[in-house]
This record gives structure tokens, C-alpha cells and sequence, in this order.
């Protein structure tokens, strides 16, 4: 080629060299700015509303995704206002950006799910719609105690429980026989359980099994131990994490990882994946939620299992967390009344179709103690909760355990940040409580939002 | 009169053969071709680049909530970083990480380009081999190393087990884990970083290295006064890329985050990792847009620094 289109200009190598550079560190950086643009004007009639969750419609229909499907079938056949479901995988929609940045770019959905743990950013950010009007007296005095209090500020409720998951650990028969241990051994307290633990311990196998991954489930799973001696990040809105019942438990975590009795890190999904740890035999005891029932149900149904509350401190008391998700609706969405009614029809109804979903959804889809008593008394009738686990979950277990706590990450993360120091890297748990407390004393200083504790 | 009688459509006529007499230069048609093909390129990086750079600057000036409220705090979000402790623990973290994985992945790339540099049966086997990790996705990559490494059961722990190290916790250990993100970042770029070595090695006459050998040149002599001399502009692109790849790529916060999720007790949360937790877990959209910009403004001093050093990359004109 003759012509020379740039003459006075040659590319050079240096030059190209340099502007592939700048575009690259440029580029490396941009992607995350991106959430920074966005509209606020949700759009639409008000006629369509979508719903946000983490079951359904899930490809391989199963019958969570079903129970789901099956919901907004219902509802849309005798409303005007129509529901859409739309699937979030777990994993992206527990610790991903979707929804974050749909909020943040005025996109977020009518109707989603939220964990305890995430209801005061949601409530303190004002996107979270009041239910109270469209709830009627007999379906809130249907409540089990304390679980519309967790989801409520100032009296008006913000979030229908739609299940109630309480921890227990969960403990492999065929480990115990292996290590020539009977059900007379399985641990009460603490020091029991570091003992047992150590017995069951073997080439392939750890005898007792935390969460190890930092986040908001692993602290989900260990304020068991700090309420157990009385403990807590927070009391009558001071903090109190700088205390001997955090120390202990800090102690207890950190003494499995160093005794060598417990692995460093799950295997599948995590803490919570009794399947995958207890069910493959790499744990012989593992604390999970409720959840793991149906889980073995499906994936290991001849594996056998039995589930004890958990190990307590000496002079401790048994405790267990009651986790759950709630219906929640955008306060800033197309229709946020209709949303509400949608979630107190689909939750709340008092009237025989509607505790049948629920009974469907909390014992035979799922397996979750049922947040309402009607439909507790409906799943007894049935014989859900007469043998077995789950009847040691509902009459044992969840009677000893507190509605998961509403705490901000700004309380979240110091406790978070105590717990993996303690467990993972042998930080002193007095100086790691204490560490903790000041920095949730330096946030509550300034703290504006609605009640924490 | 025959002025009057003229014509009226003669003008357009005229212009039309004007035009027609000056056609377009090669050299102007060229040159627009160059645009037209630069214009998806460059549009692509206004939009989705340039754009929220500029955007994210302004965003640092504010307190964002993450429900789309914004009030302006000035510089508040910079004098935050002062006194954020995470944030120095996140640095020395990426700067520890850099120091580490840039030198092992040179040093392994070019190794492994020396190594496939000439012609044997199956090269290319062995090439796709070597390359093969970069194709693969980073959660992917994670996923499988996580399960190498299983506490015990894994097939690395098996491996070690006879050596006594069978219950080495990789990546549970806080001081294990960030070497171990190290290596297997290292195996994920060694095949596009060897490939980069391969294009420069292509470059270096072999004549050169042949005058060399004649002249009683031993290896080692010809490696040091022949092809590492010629491979300089290369290495610098591969340091520069390393670094950058290092605190801002696609390793810096995928694979971290499949692998440990900044854990155990915190001894992985590069600082990308923590501009997401702050923006994402904190809600504070503010503040990790101006710990954008101050990254941004950490790797334009390296490379300006890298520049410096190496006079601007005029290796070309010793």
C-alpha cells in the first residue's frame, strides 16, 4: 500500500503501546462505575408486577419452583394486577449485585425476599412498603410470637415470614458406630462436644463441622453460642459484644479449628450443606438449619441421621437461631399496594386455601417450621412434625431459639470480622470481642435508622 | 438576448460535474475507512468506559445510599480513607499480591515460552495445553481448585498426604491462602502471558542469535546479550498488563471471591474485593466510587512510574 493515510502522525509501537495501556487500566476499573447510572421512574401501568426470588421458575420445575409457579398462577387468574415471577440463582441473589443494583438504579422489583439480616438496610434505604393496612388482626395474631416484631419498626409491619429455619446440629449414625460411639455420647456441652469431636476424627472425616466462610450465614449460625451465656452484639441499643459470653463463644469456634477437629473449609455449598459434608462423610457432626431435612430427603435418603440441639457452655442455656425469609414489597415500585396485597394473600390468608399453601410450602415442599399457628395445627393433623427430626425440630429445638437479628452491616461486619479472626486465624477472642464492640460503638454513635435490637 | 436565453438548469449541471471532477483521494478514502473501523472501538469505550469514569468521579463526591438517594459530602468520602484501617489491610493485601504473582507469572510464561519456542512434534498440543486455563472461566477455575484442595479429601491433600501435610488447609489457612491464590492465578495467565513472550521471541532475528553462536556465544550469552535485550518492550507490556491484570482484573476479584471470599479472616480481600463489599454489603455507592478513583490514580502512578523507569519504553532506541 502507497498511501500513507496518517502521515504527519506515524503510530508507533510506543504509542500503541501506550494507548493499549491507558485503555486497559482505564477498562479494568469501569466495569463496577457502571451501577452508578440509571433512571429512578419505575414505569408501566401498575397492572404488572414482578416478583424477585430464588426458587422459581427454576428450569428443572422442581417442587419449590412449583409451589412457587403455582402462587402466581392463582392469583393472576383472579386479579387484575398481574404477577411475574422472575428466577434469581441463590447464590447471585444471597451475595451478588442484581439486586443492589436494580435499587440502585430505580429498577428494583415490586416483590422480592429478604433475610433478617438484610431488613434494616432495606427498611433505612425506604424502599420497603407497610403491609399493615392490608393485614387483617386474625392473620397477624395467627403469628407465632416475635417473628412480625423482627420484620416491623415503629408497629407497622414491613415482611411476611413465610418460614421459620432453626439450626441444630446434625449428627452421621454411621460415623458414631464407626468410632465406637453410641447415642449416650452424643454432646451436651461444649467441652463434650471438643472431646467427641476428637474421637470421631479421622483420615477422611473431621468430627465436628462450622461455617467457615465469612458472611452474613456464618454469623447467622454462631449467635446460637454468644445467647447461650447471655450474650449479645447489642442490648437496649448500647453495645455489648465486649462481653465474657463473646469470649467464650469466639473460644469454642476457635478451640474446634485448633484441637484439629474441624475442617477450615466446607465442602459444596458451604456450612449449611449437610449433603455435601455430613452426607459424604467428611463431618461425623454438622450445624445446619432446618433446610438439610428436605435436602437429605432428596439427595441421601438412605443416609442416616439424627439432630441434637445445640452443645452448651457449663451453666449455659439452649438456644437456637430461627431463621426465615419474608415476602417484601418496593415501597418505590409500580403498584406498592397491590404488591402488599399480593404478599398478605399469598402469606397471610387465614382461610382454609391459604394455610393449605402454606402447610404445602412449610412441610411438604420445603421443610420449615411454620410461622402461623393455623398452619402449624395443620401440619400436626397431617402427621408432619410426629416422628423423627422434624418432630424434635418443632417441639425441642425451635421452642429454645430467638427470631434471627436484624443487625446493619455496619454491626454485621465487625462481628464477622471477630468470629473468622477468632476461628481461622487464632486471634485472642477477648481482644477480638473487644475490637468488635468499638467499632459498633463508633457506628451506633452516628446511627440514624430504625431500632436494631 | 443570448445571455437571457441561458439555460436555467446549467448551474446544478456545473456543480454536479464539479464534483464529479474532484473524486475523493485515495488517501481521504483510506482515512476514512480507518475512522469507520476505529468508530465501534472508540464508541464502545466513551460509552462504557470513559463515560462511567467520569461518572464515578462525580459519584465520589456523594453519599450514595444505594436506593438511588445521593446528598453531596464533598470530599468526605477521601478523608473517610484515612482512618479506614480495612481499606490500608486491603492495600498491603493487593500490594503483597502484586509483588508476588507479577515476577512468578513472568518468570513462569517466559519460562514456559523458551520452552515451546521452537518446533517439535506435538507443539502445537503442547502450546493449546499450556494456554488452555486462560480459556477457561474464572468461576470455573475457582470451583475446580476448591475442589483440588479440599480439606483432606482433595486430591492435592492426597497427594501431600504422605509428607505428612495431608491435613494442610490451603485455603482455610490464613497464611497459606493468599500464596495459594497466588499459584492458581499464575497457572490461569501463564498461557496468554507465554503467548505474548512467543509473539516477541518471533521478532528476534534469528539471524542475530546465529552471528552470535559463531561468534562462540555460549546459551546463557546469547539468552542474555541476544534475546532478553530484544524482548524488553514485550516484558514491559507483560509487566504493565501483570500489574494492572493484578489489582483490577478479572483475577483480582472472581477468583478471590469464588475461591475465599476475602477470607479467612480477611488475609484475601484485595482491595477490589473491598470496593465491592463497600458498595454492595455497605450500600456505600459513594465511598467505593472514590475508592475507584484513588485505585485508578495508584496504577496511572505505576505505570507512569514503569515509564519512568524504563524512559518511557524507547527500548527500541539503545
Amino acid at each position: 500500500m502507497s498511501a500513507t493515510p496518517f502521515p504527519a502522525r506515524p503510530v508507533s509501537r510506543r504509542s500503541v503501546l501506550r494507548g493499549g495501556l491507558g485503555a486497559l487500566a482505564a477498562s479494568a476499573v469501569a466495569g463496577p462505575l457502571l451501577t452508578a447510572c440509571g433512571g429512578d421512574d419505575p414505569g408501566g401501568d401498575g397492572k404488572d408486577l414482578t416478583f424477585w426470588n430464588f426458587y422459581g421458575p427454576a428450569d428443572d420445575a422442581n417442587p419449590q419452583s412449583k409451589w412457587f409457579v403455582d402462587l402466581t398462577t392463582k392469583w393472576n387468574a383472579n386479579n387484575d394486577v398481574k404477577v411475574n415471577l422472575r428466577y434469581i440463582v441463590g447464590k447471585e441473589y444471597l451475595s451478588g449485585t442484581v439486586l443492589q443494583t436494580a435499587f440502585q438504579s430505580g429498577e428494583g422489583p415490586d416483590i422480592f425476599l429478604i433475610s433478617p439480616g438484610d431488613f434494616l438496610r432495606y427498611y433505612n434505604g425506604g424502599v420497603l412498603q407497610d403491609l399493615s393496612p392490608q393485614l387483617t388482626a386474625e392473620s397477624k395474631a395467627d403469628y407465632l410470637p416475635g417473628l412480625l416484631e423482627a420484620r416491623s419498626v415503629d408497629g407497622k409491619v414491613y415482611g411476611l415470614p413465610m418460614e421459620i429455619e432453626p439450626l441444630a446440629m446434625y449428627y452421621s449414625e454411621p460415623a458414631f458406630e464407626k468410632a465406637g460411639l453410641s447415642e449416650a455420647d452424643l454432646p451436651k456441652t461444649w467441652d463434650q462436644t471438643l472431646a467427641v469431636a476428637e474421637k470421631l476424627t479421622g483420615k477422611d472425616r473431621y468430627g465436628v463441622m462450622f461455617e467457615t466462610l465469612p458472611g452474613y450465614y456464618q454469623n447467622f449460625t454462631w449467635y446460637p453460642f454468644l445467647w447461650q451465656g447471655d450474650g449479645a452484639p447489642i442490648k437496649d441499643g448500647k453495645v455489648a459484644f465486649d462481653s465474657p459470653a463473646a469470649v467464650q463463644a469466639l473460644k469454642f469456634w476457635q478451640d474446634t479449628i485448633q484441637n484439629k477437629v474441624a475442617p477450615r473449609k466446607a465442602l459444596g455449598d458451604g456450612g449449611g450443606d449437610v449433603v455435601s459434608n455430613l452426607g459424604s462423610g467428611a463431618a461425623a457432626m454438622q450445624q445446619s438449619g432446618i433446610w438439610a431435612v428436605s435436602d437429605m430427603r432428596t439427595k441421601a435418603k438412605n443416609f442416616k441421621y439424627g439432630i441434637i440441639p445445640h452443645p452448651t457452655p457449663d451453666g449455659g442455656k439452649p438456644a437456637t437461631d430461627l431463621g426465615g425469609w419474608a415476602f417484601v414489597a418496593n415501597a418505590k415500585g409500580k403498584n406498592p399496594e397491590a404488591a402488599a396485597k399480593f404478599i398478605t394473600w399469598a402469606l397471610g390468608s387465614t382461610d382454609a386455601e391459604g394455610i393449605e399453601r402454606q402447610r404445602q410450602w412449610n412441610t411438604v415442599v420445603k421443610t420449615n417450621v411454620p410461622p402461623r399457628k393455623s398452619v402449624q395445627q395443620a401440619a400436626d393433623a397431617k402427621g408432619a412434625f410426629g416422628e423423627g427430626v422434624l418432630k424434635k425440630f418443632v417441639s425441642e429445638i425451635a421452642p429454645t431459639g430467638r427470631p434471627e437479628p436484624r443487625f446493619p452491616p455496619e454491626v454485621y461486619q465487625p462481628v464477622a470480622d471477630a468470629i473468622q479472626a477468632c476461628q481461622l486465624n487464632a486471634a485472642d477472642p477477648g481482644k477480638a470481642a473487644a475490637d468488635a464492640a468499638q467499632r459498633i460503638d463508633t457506628f451506633l454513635q452516628t446511627y440514624q435508622g430504625a431500632s436494631i435490637s | 438576448m443570448v445571455a437571457t436565453t441561458a439555460p436555467p438548469s446549467k448551474p446544478p449541471v456545473v456543480a454536479r460535474a464539479s464534483r464529479q471532477k474532484t473524486p475523493m483521494t485515495r488517501k481521504r478514502r483510506e482515512a476514512l475507512a480507518a475512522y469507520a473501523f476505529l468508530a465501534p472501538d472508540v464508541i464502545g469505550l466513551l460509552v462504557f468506559v470513559a463515560l462511567p469514569m467520569v461518572l464515578a468521579f462525580g459519584v465520589a463526591f456523594f453519599k450514595v445510599d444505594g436506593f438511588g438517594n445521593y446528598q453531596y459530602i464533598g470530599l468526605d468520602n477521601y478523608k473517610l480513607m484515612a482512618s479506614d484501617d480495612q481499606l490500608w489491610s486491603s492495600l498491603r493485601i493487593t500490594g503483597l499480591y502484586v509483588v508476588t504473582f507479577v515476577p512468578l507469572a513472568f518468570v513462569v510464561s517466559f519460562a514456559l515460552a523458551m520452552l515451546v519456542r521452537n518446533h517439535f512434534r506435538g507443539i502445537g498440543w503442547v502450546r493449546s495445553a499450556f494456554f488452555l486455563p486462560h480459556v477457561v472461566s474464572l468461576v470455573v477455575v475457582g470451583l475446580i481448585w476448591q475442589f483440588l484442595l479440599v480439606d483432606k479429601r482433595g486430591a492435592i491433600s492426597k497427594l501431600l498426604a504422605p509428607l505428612g501435610l495431608g491435613d494442610v488447609s490451603f485455603l482455610g489457612t490464613p497464611s497459606l491462602a493468599l500464596g495459594t491464590y497466588v499459584v492458581i492465578s499464575v497457572w490461569f495467565v501463564m498461557g496468554y502471558q507465554m503467548l505474548v513472550f512467543l509473539a516477541g521471541l518471533k521478532d528476534v532475528p534469528k539471524e542475530l542469535e546465529d552471528a552470535a553462536q559463531i561468534d562462540g556465544a555460549s546459551a546463557s550469552q546469547r539468552f542474555r546479550f541476544v534475546i532478553w535485550p530484544l524482548l524488553r518492550p514485550t516484558s514491559f507490556f507483560v509487566v504493565v498488563n501483570s500489574t494492572i491484570g493484578a489489582v483490577t482484573g478479572l483475577q483480582a476479584f472472581d477468583l478471590v471471591y469464588v475461591l475465599t471470599r476475602g477470607g479467612p479472616a480477611r488475609s484475601t480481600s484485595t482491595v477490589v474485593l473491598y470496593i465491592y463489599e463497600q458498595a454492595f454489603t455497605f450500600n456505600n455507592m459513594g465511598y467505593a466510587a472514590a475508592l475507584t478513583t484513588v485505585v485508578v490514580g495508584l496504577l496511572i502512578l505505576c505505570t507512569g512510574l514503569m515509564f519512568a523507569f524504563t524512559r518511557g519504553g524507547r527500548f527500541d532506541e539503545d
